[in-house]
């Protein structure tokens, strides 16, 4: 750990601390800042860092991934998807294909991708197949894929949308009876794109100290600093610890790029159910660019329901921050990164995932 | 998905760049930066290939700094 992270823990020390405060994060690249600097087993012991709804991949409905099986399945297609997604299980009866990898094993044409910009490039390539992205993920990603489409892409190329909005997740805890957690760590890179306002509702509607923070240890001790103050002296406001790219406004071309091509819409998270205004669509402009109207025959709208995480899998709880991912049952036991049930411990943003690469071993349950 | 790295522009072609962090060289698409003045020699943030933001070389080099430390610890 460098001087000024151990500055920064000392100077948390040294703080009045309250007996107990819980602060939240909701971005799956700080928890991992968080496990691998070790910096819960540095902080006293009244502070809990909670891992919220930081994960992608974990809260990408049951029925998005299978419709994108079922279309790489039986379609003649190359159906490009971000790596972490190839492995996320969805319930089917036993011998069924339950992953894109199981699809792809049993000779679809599945491609990981890191960026848009190779699914642009498998599409100019074969210009004779159709193409779908099967495009997960929070502003971060989903931006980028904005401005995949703005700038112009293939005839051939379809985008099978499902992203997701990252403040209507907090939004929701917070006004439920019990959120969970007394302070937020934003996003820094959602803050990036989208703007450090984004996050002003947590201040303004509940009183709560709220610190944008980017994925080092110094910049993540900093923002729990800055909410620790906020909270001892009742004086919450939103601090703005990555000033090296998080503005109050974001990224003009990005916002105006989401804008343009894609609508917001109430979304399902798995296991979580429908979250008013928390999700992505194409608007009317791209829909020449929908996998959903190419394809329409495969959304198993029967699936949509909450709590369609595989049987005795905690992942919901895990995502919403209200068990610590050793709490789930099967955690290292049944679910292990080789073996994973629960897409939380698929994905290197899940919680479970971070924790066992951290060394966390012990069951908690 | 979230993690953005800082990579130093080498050429520009259109919306697309040559970027280049420790030795690593990757394109890289500057739609999203359209608004901002970026030239060769410019630091930006990079994410799934879109730079999404403009940083200095003095954050940049400090983030890699950091970033090192990290993946040295991970490997330990």
């Amino acid at each position: 750990m460098s001087a000024t992270a151990r500055q920064w823990l000392d100077d948390i020390r040294a703080l009045p601390l309250p007996e107990n405060i819980r602060i939240m994060n909701v971005c799956g690249g700080h928890e991992r800042s968080i496990t691998m600097a070790g910096l819960r087993g540095a902080l006293p012991d009244n502070i809990e860092l909670i891992p919220g709804p930081g994960c992608p991949v974990c809260v990408c409905p049951e029925e998005d991934v299978y419709e994108a099986i079922q279309i790489a399945l039986h379609e003649d297609v190359i159906l490009t998807a971000f790596g972490d997604m190839l492995r996320v299980p969805v319930n089917v009866p036993k011998d069924a294909i339950r992953s894109l990898e199981q699809a792809k094993a049993s000779g679809a044409d599945i491609r990981p991708v890191a960026s848009p910009m190779e699914s642009v490039q498998i599409a100019h390539d074969n210009p004779d197949k159709p193409v779908v992205f099967f495009a997960t993920g929070f502003e971060t990603t989903t931006a980028p894929v904005a401005a995949m489409l703005a700038e112009g892409t293939p005839d051939n190329l379809y985008v099978l949308l499902s992203g997701r909005l990252t403040w209507p997740a907090v939004a929701m805890l917070l006004d439920s009876e019990e959120a969970g957690f007394d302070a937020l760590v934003a996003p820094g890179h959602v803050a990036t794109v989208m703007g450090a306002d984004e996050w002003q509702f947590v201040i303004d509607h509940h009183k709560m100290p709220a610190a944008v923070a980017g994925f080092t240890p110094e910049s993540l001790l900093a923002a729990m600093y800055s909410t620790l103050r906020q909270k001892i002296e009742q004086r919450p406001f939103l601090d703005n610890c990555y000033p090296e790219v998080v503005t109050t406004g974001g990224n003009t071309s990005a916002k105006k790029h989401l804008s343009h091509v894609m609508k917001v819409v109430d979304a399902n998270w798995r296991g979580v159910g429908i979250i008013p205004d928390s999700g992505f669509a194409l608007t009317e402009a791209y829909a020449g660019h929908d996998a959903r109207k190419q394809y329409p025959g495969y959304a198993d709208t029967a699936r949509k329901r909450a709590g369609q995480m595989p049987p005795g899998c905690d992942c919901a709880r895990v995502v919403l921050g209200k068990i610590y991912p050793n709490e789930c049952r099967l955690y290292g036991k049944a679910c292990t990164p080789r073996t994973p049930i629960g897409p939380c411990m698929v994905s290197d943003e899940g919680a479970c995932r971070i924790w066992w690469a951290g060394g966390v071993r012990e069951s908690a349950a | 998905m979230c993690l953005g790295i800082p990579m130093q522009i080498k050429t520009i072609d259109g919306f697309l760049a040559r970027c280049e962090a420790k030795g690593v060289e990757r394109d890289v698409n500057l739609f999203m930066l359209q608004d901002d003045q970026v030239s060769p020699g410019d630091y930006v943030v990079v994410h799934i290939g879109y730079a999404i933001q403009k940083m200095t070389e003095q954050e940049a080099r400090s983030a890699w700094e950091i970033y090192d430390e990290m993946l040295a610890a991970e490997h330990a």
